[in-house]
């Protein structure tokens, strides 16, 4: 029996091209959305879940919300937390380790790479059991600056991975380079894992003895805390001691009560402070919304973005399976006669659905062998778009092997079992005397809310799609503020004390125009904050402006050397730019600090203005701050300056409030501007002058317009993935149309056949056709719009300067037409064909 | 009114030609009420297919009020079609969509009549045929001679000048045959040409003149006095 039902299926398959054609395409183009969008979140899902009792650890993150300010959060916390926490928990703790991340370089045979360096606690393979590939954690951390590296840099240092023994130059951990000597070889770790780690040094709290704000520290946030737990400890209850403690018994609880001040009776430390505990291997997809700007060791990920692009790829299937469904109930008519036959030779309802059944799933599996090669051809595109390795290892991976079968057999048993009912329904009295098919009203029904069902996901698709798309644009072509063409910018960190040299040297290349210095190059992001207080003014008849008590704020500051706002065309709304003229612009720290108040100049951007309470920045000019900028003493900041709100960050984030100091000490990025086309030539020589100035250290040079590229390169990327997706379902949906509308002219034929023997002409015809798929199309129109529109103006939520909410309205009505068009330019040619027909054959065709 | 000069059809099937007409000559007089009649499979359905220019003749003339129109084009065709020519089916060809107004409608639809005025003409020839008691129906609710009625309403509807009825009563009882006959007998009177393919002789002797095919040709034609 069941062989029958392979024979017929496979016959129907091979006799009902068209049929069998759309959906066999549709639904191996949603297979191959699903298994492409599901190997990319089976490999987000799955980071950090090979780590030895991954499901133990956990990391403490920070976050400051204190009343009246934005909220500060990191997945750093205090260098002094893991120890505080480890010994109070030690019920729920067993090991707890800390990390910080530093930027050194690497001196060998001559030359200098740069590198990341992770300085960890000696506990660090007791909470992360990383495989060794020579020696193993006991030997690895026994003695300051052990170090331990990875298979990859072993072979780019020595050529082999059997280095034990071995040394490495490193520079400057200290002030002078350190030679470390190698005691374990990790094995490479696979990309799936958030740490980014390729040389682990053994932590020395004595190297940063002279800066104690690293590590000996209860508030500043450096270090990255891990805590191994006990195997019979949640993280809930692990948290729920740190919350204790924070509240009771840290050594913080009256250091925040009186510092901050914000402590009203009854309220707890944990109300402005928390320290969260995160799921080791929740850290990839979670750890974005505990970030705040600072981000992560490794790029995260984005919870948000799998779950969208899971609807969206089950979405595609399900318009495929739709199509399924439609096509085959739409062609009911034409296998009613066999459902008769075979009922009256005896077959029961169930063994007709069961023939059905099994036709809709011999499809189903046809299209999923299609898909498979489908997805084999296009992984290496998809892993292009997505910067991975991702591979479908079918053979090696039952798993996956049995997950795919079991998917298929559901969808196939889905999309099957409505025409399975439907079709096995016909009652055979019925179907062999009746002239015409056994088609109800209720299943042209059924069939139209399915079209709209399909166009209107369609339309919100392309809707979403588009609006992505727009933002990404707004994005990248917005106003920043400044001038970012013909700029490079020089990392002059490592410079040090070569800093004028270097300057005179590069304005000495003739396609350079200027040379100037600062903290930070726009788009590079660090949060430089201090408390600034606004010096009271009396009342003044002038400005009539003046306040009572000083006003104290928190504001981030950079510090720009002169020219850098001519260097940019950034031109002041109030005063004017630092000038080295005035002899007084630039802020230098005190001898003996503690007695002596300094005096310096600051501009401030407008959101600073409004932030001290000025009502606008002519008022600012000549006012004074005071705030400890040095780590000793004071200084009085005089503002000589207004200038406008820049985009100094990616336009992701708020503009800060914001003040520009003149401070050397800070200079870490050389700002050049050029005038030459002959960029590779121009990087070359200026490369020249780095290694003439400052040898043994790698150069880092980068193009402005690249940096600013790169803020929304992830946008794009979605952007990318959004409207690859898209574009299936619709090419999906409409081929399910067009097999609707060939199947229902086909139908229709004996209606046009009598239409036209009443005087219908071929246009009449076809706008019959024409009208009855626009309708769906209109309906699904009204239906997609609003959800579009709620949907994308929560998306752009997220963004503080957006697309404007009206250009929704076009993109709704312009993807409305379209998908008129489609519908018409699918349906038009079929309608035409059938309306061509000399009536005489539609009318033999009963 | 209408003028065949050796007419012939040929249909191709796969290698197969079939000769369904062939070298007919007909001629038809306005206000005649003409029977055809044969065995099946002799061309009569074909034969009235293309007087009334659902097909095309593969040889020959046709002469339709004064018009050669074997070669014209499906699109002008339908002009001449929608403005002289009612037709009637066997298996009546209703529209199940429709409603019984609705189907009516139909034949005016594609002539550019106002609405109200279409409304009109279908409430009067339904309460000609006796259907106005059904006009909200379907096709599928309704007897065979009911579905007939409508059929032959639609046929009239538009004031054509000749009626083409392709066995009328075919798939009717025998009352409900003669009620039929009886309708177009009185259409006649009032001066409409009808061409009637029919198998019943009785039926056949409504008609003045009756035409007997045989393999595609026409073997007699007997004139009935009036």
């Amino acid at each position: 029996m069941f062989q029958h039902y392979l024979i017929t299926a496979w016959r129907n398959i091979i006799k009902n091209g068209l049929f069998s054609g759309i959906n066999i395409f549709g639904l191996a183009v949603g297979f191959m959305s699903c298994i492409l969008i599901m190997l990319f979140v089976r490999d987000e899902t799955g980071y950090d879940t090979w780590i030895k009792d991954s499901d133990r650890v956990a990391r403490l993150h920070s976050a400051y919300t204190m009343p009246g300010r934005p909220p500060f959060l990191t997945v750093r916390s205090a260098g002094r937390m893991m120890e505080a926490i480890r010994d109070y928990a030690s019920n729920e703790v067993e090991s707890g380790m800390r990390l910080i991340q530093w930027g050194l370089t690497v001196q060998q045979n001559g030359e200098a790479f740069p590198e990341e360096m992770t300085m960890v606690d000696g506990s660090f393979f007791d909470v992360l059991d990383l495989p060794f590939a020579h020696g193993d954690r006991s030997s690895s951390f026994n003695k300051p600056f052990d170090l331990v590296i990875t298979e990859k840099m072993a072979n780019k240092y020595f050529g082999r991975t059997d280095v034990i023994g071995e040394t490495l130059t490193l520079c400057c951990a200290a002030e002078e380079p350190t030679v470390m000597a190698i005691t374990g070889v990790l094995k490479d770790l696979p990309q799936a894992t958030h740490l980014n780690v390729n040389l682990l040094i053994y932590l020395q709290p004595a190297l940063f003895a002279n800066n104690s704000s690293v590590l000996d520290t209860w508030t500043s946030v450096n270090v990255y805390t891990y805590f191994k737990l006990k195997p019979t400890t949640t993280i809930e209850q692990l948290q729920s001691r740190i919350n204790y403690w924070a509240n009771n018994e840290s050594p913080f609880v009256q250091t925040i009560a009186n510092d901050i001040g914000a402590m009203q009776a009854g309220s707890k430390v944990t109300d402005v402070m928390q320290h969260k505990l995160m799921a080791l291997t929740d850290l990839h997809l979670h750890a974005r919304k505990d970030a705040g700007n600072m981000g992560d060791l490794s790029p995260m990920g984005d919870y948000k973005m799998i779950v969208m692009f899971v609807i969206v790829a089950s979405l595609i299937l399900l318009i495929a399976c739709i199509n399924f469904m439609n096509l085959a109930t739409a062609r009911a008519s034409q296998r009613a006669r066999e459902v008769g036959m075979r009922k009256v030779l005896g077959a029961s309802r169930a063994q007709v659905a069961m023939q059905f059944l099994s036709e809709a799933v011999a499809l189903v599996l046809i299209s999923l062998l299609f898909s498979l090669v489908a997805v084999e051809a296009f992984l290496p595109l998809y892993n292009e778009l997505l910067n991975r390795e991702l591979s479908l290892q079918l053979f090696s991976d039952p798993q996956l092997l049995l997950t795919l079968l079991t998917g298929s057999i559901i969808v196939g048993i889905g999309a099957g079992l409505y025409p399975a009912l439907f079709l096995s329904r016909f009652m055979p009295a019925h179907i062999l005397t009746a002239s015409k098919g056994g088609e109800s009203r209720g299943s042209t029904t059924l069939r139209t809310a399915l079209v709209v069902f399909q166009f209107a996901t369609s339309i919100i698709l392309v809707i979403c799609t588009v609006v992505v798309y727009g933002q990404t644009l707004y994005a990248n072509t917005i106003d920043v503020g400044y001038q970012s063409d013909n700029k490079l910018i020089l990392n002059v960190g490592a410079a040090n004390g070569n800093l004028q040299s270097l300057k005179q040297e590069l304005l000495n290349l003739p396609e350079v125009s200027s040379v100037v210095f600062s903290s930070e190059a726009p788009t590079q992001d660090n949060e430089n904050n201090r408390q600034f207080t606004l010096i009271p003014q009396s009342a003044d008849a002038n400005t009539s402006e003046g306040d009572a008590a000083p006003i104290q704020q928190i504001l981030n500051y950079y510090s720009t050397d002169y020219g850098f706002f001519e260097a940019y065309k950034i031109t002041p709304i109030a005063g004017r730019v630092f000038d080295e003229q005035y002899g007084t612009d630039k802020a230098v720290q005190q001898p003996d600090g503690d007695n002596n108040v300094g005096t310096a100049s600051v501009i401030l951007n407008e959101s600073a203005v409004r932030r001290l309470g000025m009502s606008n920045p002519q008022t600012a000019i000549g006012r004074t701050l005071e705030s400890g900028i040095f780590d000793n003493g004071m200084h009085r900041l005089h503002i000589i300056g207004v200038i406008p709100d820049i985009y100094f960050r990616s336009i992701k984030f708020d503009i800060r409030p914001s003040v520009y100091l003149l401070r050397e000490d800070h200079f870490r990025a050389a700002n050049i501007s050029f005038n030459t086309n002959d960029s590779p030539a121009l990087t070359s020589k200026i490369e020249q002058i780095w290694k003439a100035n400052v040898p043994m250290q790698p150069i880092h040079l980068q193009f402005l317009s690249e940096m600013m590229a790169a803020q929304y390169s992830d946008d794009v990327t979605t952007a990318k993935m959004f409207s690859t997706f898209s574009l299936l379902a619709i090419i999906v949906a409409c081929l399910g149309l067009y097999g609707l509308a060939a199947f229902t002219a086909e139908r229709r034929t004996k209606e046009i056949g009598i239409r036209k023997v009443m005087g219908a002409q071929i246009s009449d015809i076809v706008k019959l056709l024409i009208w009855q798929f626009s309708k769906p199309v209109l309906i699904a129109n009204i239906i997609a719009w609003p959800i579009a529109a709620y949907a994308m103006l929560s998306w752009l939520q997220e963004f503080p300067y957006r697309l404007e909410a009206i250009w929704l309205l076009p993109i709704c009505v312009a993807t409305g037409l379209l998908s008129l068009l489609i519908a018409w330019a699918t349906v038009g040619g079929n309608a035409a064909k059938v309306a061509k027909n000399k009536p005489v054959h539609a009318l033999r065709h009963e | 009114m209408l003028k065949l000069h050796n007419l012939s059809k040929y249909f191709q099937t796969d290698e197969v030609e079939t000769v369904a007409l062939n070298n007919v000559n007909i001629e038809i007089a306005q206000g005649e009420f003409v029977a055809i009649m044969g065995p099946s499979g002799c061309g009569k359905s074909t034969l009235l297919n293309i007087i009334g220019m659902l097909d095309n003749p593969s040889e020959g003339q046709y002469h339709f009020m004064d018009d050669e129109v074997a070669g014209y084009s499906e699109s002008q065709l339908a002009i001449i079609r929608k403005q002289h020519i009612g037709f009637i089916f066997q298996n009546f060809n209703l529209i199940d969509e429709l409603t019984v107004e609705e189907n009516i409608e139909l034949a005016l639809l594609y002539h550019n009549i106002p609405a109200s005025e279409r409304k009109q003409r279908v409430e009067k020839v339904m309460d000609k045929v006796g259907i106005a008691h059904r006009a909200k129906h379907r096709p599928g609710q309704l007897s065979g001679g009911q579905q007939q009625r409508v059929a032959v309403a639609r046929a009239v509807v538009g004031d054509q000048a000749m009626i083409l009825a392709d066995e009328p009563t075919g798939n009717l009882d025998s009352a409900h045959g003669q009620e039929v006959m009886e309708m177009l007998k009185a259409l006649n009177a009032e001066g409409t040409t009808i061409v009637m393919v029919t198998h019943s002789p009785a039926h056949a002797d409504y008609a003045r003149r009756t035409i007997n095919l045989f393999d595609g040709h026409v073997v007699t034609e007997n004139v009935r006095a009036a």
